[in-house]
């Protein structure tokens, strides 16, 4: 069985990757992508994911351990192993913020408008869905941003369950930093 | 209100027509217009598909 954090990027996946290292779950993470203004906590990465489309080998070293995997590279995931998906949801508009100023810190070009890009994303996580609802190999476990910034021990104690393992639910609580949540939705 | 309307020609009508009959549909309209907003749906998906993927790639997320 391999776990894996997914949903878009910006949507809180390194959040829940740290979490999972706090609580003492095994993660597959290297340091090839350190920490920074945009994660000062570390992504938790593993950079053999960003070649999965074309290279999965690497997926064995995934049994048993937690792996970031985000939501567009999911259907790459070969059918061979079992999966459970920690599926981040979090307010399109947060996202596309934080999307936003990652990109100009690392000098990429803006793209679409935010609204244009906003149904893209809006596209792609109803073919995520519909493709996670025919995959009887994968269980998910659909996790809200804002459950998670409001009660990170309750948010917690599901994982754990869901992972039905044995994890420290108060240090996986405590790695949930509200400070870090910057990109806060406007009525918020 | 008027609906938009949009012209073909005589032979390529003739051809939906015998379409729409082969599929099993009431009408030659009923036919195009699910084509239609089949390849349109196809069309948003390739683009949305291909934004994602730069997106990703700016931010760093795949190769």
């Amino acid at each position: 069985m391999i776990t894996v954090v997914s949903g878009l990027p910006r949507s809180g996946t390194s959040l829940v990757m740290q979490m999972l290292a706090a609580g003492g779950y095994p993660i597959l993470c290297d340091d090839r992508r350190p920490a920074d203004d945009d994660n000062p906590r570390g992504y938790l990465e593993y950079a053999r994911v960003k070649s999965l489309e074309h290279d999965a080998s690497w997926l064995d070293q995934a049994e048993g351990k937690a792996v970031k995997i985000i939501s567009p590279l999911l259907a790459s995931l070969p059918a061979h192993h079992d999966y459970r998906i920690i599926f981040l949801q979090r307010d399109l508009g947060e996202v596309l913020r934080s999307q936003a100023i990652m990109l100009q810190r690392r000098g990429q070009p803006p793209g679409p408008s935010a609204e244009v890009m906003q149904a893209h994303f809006e596209r792609h996580l109803q073919t995520v869905e519909s493709w996670l609802s025919r995959q009887s190999h994968i269980r998910t476990l659909n996790c809200q941003f804002t459950d998670l910034m409001r009660g990170p021990l309750n948010m917690a104690a599901m994982i754990a369950q869901f992972l039905e393992g044995e994890l420290n639910l108060t240090e996986m609580a405590a790695a949930v930093e509200p400070t870090l949540h910057r990109q806060r939705k406007r009525s918020e | 209100m008027f609906e938009p309307r949009i012209k073909i020609e005589r032979p390529l009508y003739e051809t939906l027509k015998r379409a729409a009959q082969i599929a099993g549909y009431s009408s030659v309209d009923e036919f195009i217009i699910h084509v239609l907003e089949k390849t349109a749906a196809e069309v948003e998906q390739a683009q949305s598909e291909n934004e994602v993927r730069k997106r990703l790639q700016g931010l760093g997320y795949i190769e």
